[in-house]
């Protein structure tokens, strides 16, 4: 075919743009039977279905499409990396995701230009970044070439860390480098197939002569109780269901969702105050239903940490949890507490406490974990945050761990309580002991002084009852349960817009 | 049959139901005594109580089977 018989349009493509079109063409899954094959043996998607499932229909901009590895004889489409811009839900965002069918996802020298060239147009555009880092770290056929003295991707994916929303996915194994990209997302989603960690299999076995598989090395379950994953889902599908949520409280995406039934927000709080509740059904009793996302749900599990929606508007949750240490705060939950606020910081989600603690852990197991120091993070993260927040005190609110939980010294945008509210400056059964240690010790049997020493702190108790504190005004109110939603919705209400941003606020600790 | 499990260690301080008890979404099935105080351990799904593994003043671990109920 000559270039005159093309003239008019025959919508044949001429040889320049066809060897482009199928040079393409072979990267596709598709056209990679054998690639798609093995990932259909191991029961994985490849990484361009979950890019395709993840984005809306045709918005997919690829970046490096043609990209091949750096030595010429291997093979390679996209170098093991695909990666653009696209939007979810109408929100643009940039994604990548490690493809494993090209040497096992490994990070070398092409890729690593490419993801620091991605990372550099997230930084610009300002845009979420969704990271799929499936993969085994650097790719050791490169090790002549001295590109990774050279290459950026974990100093980038570092400095992104406050600019930007950033999540990543791990549906497969992910160790070394791939996994370092991986803790330094803002969360982590891993699936049941997931295996992550620092060191990989043959450096385990060549340092320590353990012979491990990468399932039995770094298994979400273990992840999920070290807090080193924040959800743990089923699969691929499932993960991109977590994704398209997860962004949804990045965006500005208002439509409000269905709300709840208020009425059930009564009779979460038993009336025996002894009696412990799942303080997950207070959040559901506010949120937009089906808007709830749990972060770290078995990690610091005193605490509950949870992005909601509340008429379309996303806020953060911060909540003890009275089924655990009675929801005493020890020091995984504290860090729980703590990241969180830096997280919704960082990219202004407002924040709403609940707060049912009777305070920080106790004993000497906890002060072995260095709780003096741990503790004092949620501070830090809370009195430094910008955000605004509210509070709200759902019963126990005693000693410092409330201090943390968003009270009055705190400066909360409004401090509200429920009828059932208690308060103390300590323990009272503590206090009690040291306040009147003389009658106290003057008693010999240990039931009587028991009894009178639980006298004394029902004394005190009946004195910082809701209506009690509030007459003192430490609570701006003392509300209805049921009316909880509406007094979020005015507090958020009263919000001035969020400025626009072009920098960083703060970073967000990885831990 | 589903299995119903303790999510704290601690021990039964009272049964709130018994095997053969017909029992709704969110009741509470048994309490058991942590950092004192009493953590429920409710059914996930409406059914039959077949059996309750546990008695009051046992003994129980984080994730132990206390209670099997068939779904209605």
């Amino acid at each position: 075919m000559t270039s005159k018989d093309d003239e008019g349009g025959s919508g044949e493509p001429r040889p320049d743009l066809a060897e482009v079109l199928d040079a393409k063409a072979a990267t596709l899954d598709d056209n990679r039977p054998e690639a798609l094959a093995k990932r259909a043996r191991t029961g994985h998607w490849t990484a361009r279905a979950n890019i395709a499932a993840l984005l809306d229909e045709k918005t997919f901009q690829e970046y490096g499409q043609l990209a091949r590895p750096a030595f010429d004889l291997r093979v390679g489409p996209a170098d093991g990396l695909v990666m653009g811009l696209g939007s979810v839900a109408g929100q643009s965002v940039a994604v990548a995701a490690y493809d494993y069918t090209v040497h096992a996802g490994t990070q070398a020298t092409i890729n690593h230009a490419k993801s620091d060239r991605m990372m550099h147009i997230v930084e610009r555009l300002r845009l979420p970044f969704v990271f799929w880092t499936e993969g085994g770290g650097w790719r050791p056929h490169e090790n002549n070439i001295s590109a990774r003295d050279f290459e950026e991707t974990f100093a980038m994916m570092a400095k992104l860390s406050g600019q930007v929303p950033t999540l990543g996915i791990v549906a497969g194994r992910c160790f070394a480098g791939n996994a370092n990209v991986a803790g330094l997302c803002d969360t982590l989603i891993a699936t049941r197939k997931a295996a992550l960690g620092m060191a990989g299999p043959p450096l385990v076995e060549s340092a320590l002569g353990l012979k491990l598989t990468p399932e039995e090395l770094g298994p979400p379950e273990v992840h999920e109780a070290s807090g080193a994953v924040d959800i743990v889902v089923e699969d691929e599908a499932e993960a991109i269901e977590v994704a398209r949520l997860y962004l949804s409280y990045f965006s500005d995406e208002r439509t409000p969702g269905e709300a709840p039934d208020p009425m059930a927000l009564r009779d979460i709080v038993p009336e025996n105050p002894r009696r412990a509740y799942d303080v997950r059904k207070v959040i559901e009793g506010v949120a937009d239903v089906g808007s709830v996302l749990e972060l770290r749900p078995r990690f610091g599990r005193a605490a509950v940490t949870a992005l909601i929606k509340i008429a379309g508007r996303p806020v953060g949750v911060l909540a003890n949890q009275p089924m655990f240490l009675a929801g005493a705060m020890d020091s995984p939950a504290c860090d729980k507490l703590a990241r969180f606020i830096q997280l919704c910081d960082a990219h202004d989600i407002p924040m709403l406490f609940l707060c049912d603690t009777p305070g920080l852990m106790v004993g000497p197991e906890v002060e072995a974990t260095a709780l003096v120091r741990h503790s004092s993070r949620i501070l830090t993260a809370a009195v430094n945050a910008t955000v605004p927040f509210m509070t709200v005190v759902l019963r126990k609110a005693y000693g410092l761990g409330y201090y943390m939980m968003g009270s009055l010294p705190l400066n909360p945008a409004l401090l509200v309580a429920w009828p059932t509210a208690e308060f103390g400056a300590m323990g009272l059964e503590g206090a009690v002991k040291i306040t009147h240690k003389q009658e106290l010790d003057a008693i010999d049997d240990q039931k009587t002084r028991l009894a009178r020493e639980r006298e004394l702190a029902d004394e005190i108790r009946a004195r910082n009852t809701a209506l009690q504190v509030a007459a003192r005004y430490e609570y701006d109110d003392v509300i209805d349960p049921a009316d909880t939603r509406d007094v979020v919705l005015k507090f958020l209400n009263a919000l001035p817009p969020t400025p626009p941003r072009t920098g960083r606020k703060r970073t967000i600790d990885n831990w | 049959m589903k299995e119903l499990k303790s999510e704290v260690s601690g021990f039964v301080v009272s049964l709130e139901a018994k095997a053969g008890d017909e029992i709704a979404a969110g009741q509470v099935v048994l309490l058991v005594e942590s950092m004192k105080m009493e953590v429920p351990v409710e059914a996930q799904m409406a059914g039959t109580l077949e059996e309750i593994l546990v008695g009051e003043g046992d003994s129980v671990a984080e994730g132990d089977v206390v209670a099997h109920v068939r779904e209605a």
